[in-house]
């Protein structure tokens, strides 16, 4: 085990074991041979540090947070020196003229072999004009920097599927990358934010093997969005028993019962939540109490309301048209009576109930 | 109406307490080709238990059925990693844990000593520099 990976690890004190030892929980979580794990460890070590170009597009820089603060101080973390992360406006210490500099430096010098991370979506609306850096449109910048791109990874669901700047009415009329990208081999990533060991899964799997790992039909890593968070989670045998909680804090709920009748969206959601956890394997959302937001698929944002169980139809346009034939007097009659009880609730700082948040 | 009512009933019903699956059992023919190929080869090799559908009693029959040999060896590196002999001298019952104590990865290896325990020769070479420093301190 040689090479500049480990000897900058070993020198911010990582031990080879310790390496070793990660490289190997890695390769089990990418459902590699047991064998891999050792391969993996020899050709990370001694891997040339490849070119990354990182654009931030339309985002909050969740996605950067998630992965540079997963629990410090973290592999995940030092891996990133196995790269050379020549372009990241948010962490990179140049700033205007030299910061467009580094990227076009990059561009040239590794023309056709680096690689771009995305995080963020990509607004078309007004020729692109929501969302510019140094004067130039994300979708100019996409188009220019993804031309000598060896591959794309779009990190999170912004980037991955449009995400939340995409949401209904998608006022800047957001798309994700491969929207506009058709001829590069692109890997999403998403989540919001997405899993850091996912990204390092990938970036590892690249350069252990020169490729891309194995993707779905949504363009995920197959060895962590296999599975949905149903199919994993700890709280299935209760589905499998009929054992619901019906509010957050019934009988149910203490129990650890499952979420679906409060709006998990796990039996659809395709992650690994359920096993890798969040916060260095603490805890995970279903496992604090609530249910899944489905946040690694597209368009999560308007599936209908994050506490109405699957069971019930999702599309609330329908929903509205059934009502207005069952009786449209009596649907704005409904419709008013409710904008007077969340203005009463409001005034009065009544506690807002399940029932409350639908409307 | 009882369940009995129904007609049909389990064929080659799993034997014993609930909760095995009867996936553990082939796991130990498989580990009996594996040492014999490290008997003729030295070829080590390894059984992923995390990616197989064993449930937890599944792994305290297989644990329990393996017995446990005559070397433990606790490793700390980045959480505490357990790599325990089993009964049958080179197979490894091998557990990883984070810094926070939760498993994340578990192996059967099959070797004369797992990857893990050797040290590494560039870690040797330090070692013997730091030996050589006392020495001059003499």
């Amino acid at each position: 085990m040689q090479g500049p990976l480990i000897d900058t690890l070993v020198r911010q004190g990582v031990s080879r074991r310790t390496f070793l030892k990660y490289c190997m929980t890695l390769a089990s979580m990418m459902a590699l041979p047991p064998a891999a794990g050792l391969a993996m460890a020899e050709a990370m070590a001694a891997a040339r540090r490849p070119s990354v170009i990182w654009l931030p597009f339309q985002e909050c820089t969740g996605c950067t947070e998630s992965i540079t603060r997963s629990h410090s101080p973290t592999l995940e973390g030092m891996i990133f020196d196995m790269i050379s992360l020549d372009y990241q406006e948010t962490l990179m210490a140049a700033a205007g003229f030299q910061a467009e500099e580094a990227l076009h430096n990059a561009m040239r010098d590794n023309a056709g072999k680096y690689l771009v991370i995305v995080d963020g979506s990509i607004p078309l609306g007004q020729d692109g004009a929501y969302s510019c850096i140094g004067g130039q449109s994300n979708l100019e910048m996409l188009k220019e920097v993804g031309k000598g791109a060896a591959a794309i990874i779009a990190v999170g669901t912004c980037a991955s599927y449009g995400g939340i700047p995409k949401a209904n009415p998608n006022p800047t009329g957001a798309v994700s990358v491969s929207d506009i990208i058709k001829d590069k081999p692109i890997v999403n990533i998403p989540g919001c934010p997405p899993i850091p060991v996912v990204m390092t899964g990938v970036l590892a799997h690249y350069l252990t093997f020169g490729s891309l790992p194995e993707l779905d039909a949504k363009g995920r890593p197959r060895a962590f969005f296999g599975e949905t968070i149903h199919d994993r989670c700890y709280r299935r045998p209760f589905y499998d028993q009929g054992k619901f909680a019906k509010t957050f804090d019934d009988e149910g709920a203490r129990r650890g019962w499952c979420l679906f009748e409060l709006g998990c969206k796990g039996p659809v959601t395709h992650n690994a939540c359920a096993t890798v956890k969040w916060n260095g394997g603490t805890s995970w959302p279903v496992e604090s109490g609530h249910g899944c937001l489905g946040c690694s698929e597209p368009d999560f944002w308007d599936a209908g309301g994050f506490y109405k169980p699957l069971s019930v139809p999702a599309d609330p346009l329908k929903f509205a048209a059934a009502a207005s034939v069952v009786g449209a007097a009596a649907g704005v009659a409904v419709s008013f009576a409710n904008r007077a009880r969340k203005g009463a609730a409001k005034s009065a700082h009544e506690t807002t109930t399940l029932a409350d948040l639908e409307k | 109406m009882t369940l009995d009512a129904i007609p049909i009933h389990v064929v080659n019903q799993s034997p014993g307490e609930p909760g095995l699956t009867g996936n553990a059992p082939p796991l130990l023919r498989e580990l009996a080709e594996q040492v014999k190929r490290l008997l003729e080869s030295g070829e080590p090799s390894a059984i992923d238990l995390s990616a197989l559908p064993l449930t937890p009693v599944d792994l305290d029959w297989l644990r329990d059925k393996l017995g446990s040999g005559e070397i433990s060896v606790t490793l700390q590196a980045g959480g505490e990693s357990t790599l325990n002999e089993t009964a049958c001298p080179g197979v490894w019952w091998v557990t990883h844990r984070n810094e926070q104590g939760a498993v994340t990865a578990q192996f059967i290896e099959v070797a004369w000593v797992p990857e893990l325990v050797k040290a590494h020769p560039q870690d040797v070479a330090i070692g013997q520099e730091q030996l050589e420093l006392l020495i001059s301190d003499l």
